[in-house]
């Protein structure tokens, strides 16, 4: 019984994480059919900046803040510099590559100056392990599922009640319809690289207590986001998050019952698996092609 | 350049390179090099032809090449498997998975395409590291043995020429594969899926043969890569081998014939240098993918190709053609020996719902052989469902559909275009970048006769068939008096001869029964008394015209029977006299309020 509760409580923490990640593939992906591949590295850098910030002496909120604002500015910088130019009709690819280029070059780049080795951040929240039921766990492992629901309503909220929002979901439904409504594309797209990244930053941010950051903590979170993601069938905020958890949950329980080793073949066939079937995710809706 | 030289005058450049590499007594080290850079062309060439052609992007071509690899180095090892089979064996397990991985692109493009090969790599890796007695785990398969053949024992100044002629074999399937039907196939089923389908194509199986050949050909390189190095080991097959495989080939610029040879050799010739960079390597290389994508965004043979075509290409004025071309005969072009007065199409009880809603119900129709038949109607009243479900783009709820006698209710409409049913497309769907003949060209896909294995070889029925289409997409486009801009891309053209060109197209399937979605939509007075007049020579040839059009005047005056379409339902049929003489489709034009004399005056003065 404790046993299943550990699994549980570990994969909600775990499918917290891919939930934010895969939050922002969602909300890049809306206003611009592209994104940032390497988005799992805007979730090391996240983590990272933070170590880095309270090393110096800020205090733990503010250089989180700090750390989620230069996360946010890189965001929107990678959409400026490395999506528009290779974004620029259906079926490009481009911007697959730069950004997966920018991927490699933040990872060597933070082993290079921070060094490939793991800190923690400190956090009053990850002190001391709670009991419950054979299980052991820390409260700051709770904050990333809660994290995500609050993100994922909240994300609702914005796209349904502000005008920001309706833009961009104006501009998810129509890109060159919601240009001639006079809607700035080209900033909604800035916006939504931004706001993925600071989202992605906070998961890492958020998790840096508990498993320590370090450069390589990004990549194949980043991949499995992703997969997450696009089995959601990358339309709806719920659908992103309820994949995302449930996918962490599959693997602790897979870690727990077969074995660690075969976590990824199963978790990555269970995706393709799933994409066979519903061809545009679980959670998609059909795009209707008139003749 | 013609293609054709190109390919042989890259043919002729590789091999003397070759040579005088070999002549220049090069160390080892530097042999090594250069068998490892041709082994990874071979798997590029491959990837080139899935993305270049087929738009298809794989982001798991690392395990491809892996899995030839693992299953040579398996089977030379453990079963004492020879050189040959081994390598066959690898080709076939690669070809093997290949297929299996083309499956979703039945359903799936693009994106999820990339994430399902994404995800194969890395369970493919994640097996290769766990599945320790097959795969010896993390430290791979040791002490392959040398191959060998006839006795003859592979030693590395032999090897060499063995993988330089994999490589040139390799290059030789792929002019003879993209310069082929199956080419044409690939790159019209990534432009334009719905007019791919109405051409007679096999969209699966074109997208299967694409990705077939790719896996085939990385799964070679990987047996030969097993042999070279004698040891295999899971860390040469990851994720970012396969961004490398992807990178090689838009470095090069995608699709073309040179790209994969030139992008791979960059790229190989980089890392070489980057390894003295140490710690910086990995660095370097992100940024330096990053900068190439900035600088050569179609890639080094792309971008210097639309360069020269820039400083040698003058423009001229192209002089179009009056069509209907009198002067070209129609007899051998086009299926001009059908009976005529026969039933081409009978639909009985044709129903179509798109959930509750009702599209079409119920509808009888008689198309009689030989003759122009019409369907007209208010927007909305199901005129061009019908066309779609005659010509099998959507499957009937309910009711049959037979096309001279033949039941073809929910056939596939490959299947029915290459029994003679052709059709255009109410928004134009040309294979926007593939030149004007080349769109014509497609057209004869169903009209071949030689197989898969005598196009790659080139054989002889094949070179016959393809002159013969060749002259006959002339012809056609001749027809339409578009020769002049026979080498213009597609979507270059203006719109009135897009439709020309549309047309000219569907003629290729040398089609019984012709279906035109609102063939007169856009086009000028001149224009639609052009295209009437093509109606009538074809019918007087013998071919069957369905017309869903809303210009009333041509309607009336072409055609020899009318089908007048309200909601979904038949309201009248008949020739065109007595249709606009019937009150149910005056009602259904004009409504049913009746003006008074006078009551317009009244009704404009009070506006």
């Amino acid at each position: 019984m404790g046993e299943i509760l550990q699994y549980f409580l570990t994969g909600l923490s775990l499918g917290g994480i891919y939930a934010l990640v895969a939050l922002g593939f969602y909300i890049m992906w809306e206003a611009t059919r592209a994104a940032n591949f390497t988005h799992g590295d805007i979730y090391m850098l996240g983590a990272v900046l933070a170590v880095v910030l309270v090393e110096l002496g800020m205090p733990l909120v503010v250089g989180a803040a700090f750390a989620i604002a230069i996360s946010a500015l890189t965001g929107a910088l990678i959409e400026r510099v490395l999506v528009r130019p290779f974004n620029t009709d259906a079926n490009a690819i481009g911007w697959m590559l730069t950004t997966i280029a920018v991927g490699i070059v933040l990872e060597s780049a933070t082993t290079l100056t921070y060094g490939p080795l793991g800190r923690s951040l400190p956090s009053p929240l990850a002190e001391n392990a709670i009991r419950l039921g054979g299980a052991g766990f820390y409260i700051q492992e709770l904050l990333l599922p809660i994290a995500a629901i609050g993100c994922m309503f909240a994300l609702e909220a914005f796209y349904r009640r502000t005008t920001l929002g309706r833009a961009m979901r104006a501009v998810s439904f129509n890109r060159v319809t919601a240009g001639l409504m006079g809607i700035n594309v080209n900033q909604i797209a800035l916006y939504a690289y931004g706001l993925a990244a600071a989202i992605g930053a906070l998961a890492g941010i958020l998790i840096a207590p508990v498993i320590q950051a370090v450069p390589t903590m990004g990549a194949l979170i980043g991949l499995k986001a992703f997969g997450v993601a696009i089995v959601a069938g990358i339309s709806n905020a719920r659908g992103v998050v309820i994949v995302g958890i449930s996918y962490g949950i599959i693997e602790k329980f897979i870690e727990g019952y077969i074995s660690t080793g075969a976590r990824n073949a199963i978790g990555f066939t269970l995706m393709i698996l799933v994409l066979l079937a519903f061809p545009q995710g679980l959670f998609g809706r059909k795009e209707v092609t008139k003749v | 350049m013609t293609p054709r030289r190109q390919f042989f005058a890259i043919l002729f450049l590789g091999l003397a390179f070759l040579i005088v590499f070999r002549l220049l007594e090069p160390t080892q080290y530097q042999i090594g090099v250069m068998m490892r850079c041709m082994i990874l062309m071979i798997v590029t060439i491959g990837l080139n032809i899935l993305i270049g052609h087929a738009g298809l992007v794989s982001l798991g071509q690392a395990a491809l090449y892996g899995l030839g690899s693992y299953v040579a180095a398996w089977f030379s090892l453990r079963q004492g498997v020879a050189f040959l089979p081994a390598i066959a064996l690898g080709i076939v397990a690669s070809g093997l998975f290949g297929a299996i991985l083309a499956y979703p692109t039945v359903r799936v493009r693009g994106v999820y395409l990339a994430v399902i090969t994404i995800a194969f790599g890395l369970v493919f890796q994640n097996i290769l590291v766990e599945w320790l007695p097959v795969t010896g785990g993390t430290q791979g398969l040791i002490g392959i043995p040398r191959g060998e053949i006839f006795g003859v024992k592979l030693i590395r100044p032999i090897y060499f020429w063995i993988v330089a002629g994999c490589l040139i074999a390799a290059f030789i399937l792929q002019y003879n594969i993209i310069y082929s039907r199956y080419g044409s196939a690939m790159r019209g089923t990534a432009q334009s899926e719905n007019a791919a389908r109405a051409l007679g194509i096999n969209i699966a199986g074109t997208r299967t043969l694409a990705f077939v050949l790719s896996a085939s050909l990385a799964g070679l390189a990987g047996g030969l890569y097993t042999f070279l190095n004698l040891f295999v080991n899971y860390e040469t097959f990851t994720f970012i081998h396969s961004v490398g495989f992807l990178l090689m080939v838009i470095l090069g610029g995608i699709g073309t014939l040179l790209g994969p040879i030139i992008g791979t050799s960059i790229l190989v010739y980089i890392v070489e240098i980057l390894q003295d960079l140490k710690e910086w390597q990995i660095l370097a290389y992100g940024l330096l993918l990053a900068v190439i994508m900035f600088v050569l965004p179609k890639g080094v043979v792309g971008s210097s190709a639309a360069l020269i075509q820039r400083l040698t290409t003058k423009s001229r004025a192209r002089k179009t053609h009056s069509w209907p071309n009198r002067s070209v005969p129609l007899h051998g072009l086009l299926d001009t020996g059908a009976l005529t007065g026969q039933i081409a199409i009978r639909t009985q009880g044709l129903t179509l719902r798109f959930g509750g809603l009702t599209a079409v119900d119920e509808v009888n129709l008689d198309v009689i052989s030989g003759t122009v038949h019409a369907i007209i109607g208010p927007n909305g009243a199901g005129k061009s469902s019908v066309l779609n479900q005659i010509s099998g783009f959507y499957v009937p709820t309910s009711g049959t559909i037979e096309f001279f006698g033949e039941a073809t209710t929910g056939l596939p409409c490959h299947t029915l275009a290459r029994r003679g049913i052709a059709r255009t497309f109410q928004n134009t769907e040309l294979f926007g970048q593939m030149s004007v003949l080349e769109n014509v060209l497609i057209g004869f896909y169903g009209h071949y006769q030689s197989t898969l294995f005598e196009t790659l070889l080139r054989l002889p029925r094949f070179v016959r068939e393809q002159k013969n289409f060749l002259e006959q997409a002339m012809q056609l486009l001749d027809f339409v008096g578009l020769s002049e801009y026979m080498e213009e891309e597609a979507r270059n053209l203006p719109f009135g001869h897009q439709r020309r060109l549309e047309i000219a197209r569907a003629l290729a399937l040398r089609p019984r029964l012709l279906l035109l979605d609102e063939p007169a939509a856009g086009l000028t007075h001149g224009e639609i008394e052009d295209l009437k007049a093509l109606i009538r020579l074809l019918t007087d040839h013998g071919i069957t015209v369905l017309l869903v059009e809303h210009h009333v005047e041509m309607v009336m005056t072409i055609s020899d029977h009318v089908t007048v379409l309200d909601y979904g339902k038949v309201i009248a049929s008949g020739t065109a006299a007595e249709v606009q003489c019937n009150p149910l489709v005056i009602e259904a034009y004009f409504g049913t309020g009746m003006l008074k004399v006078g009551g317009a005056a009244a009704a404009a003065k009070g506006a």
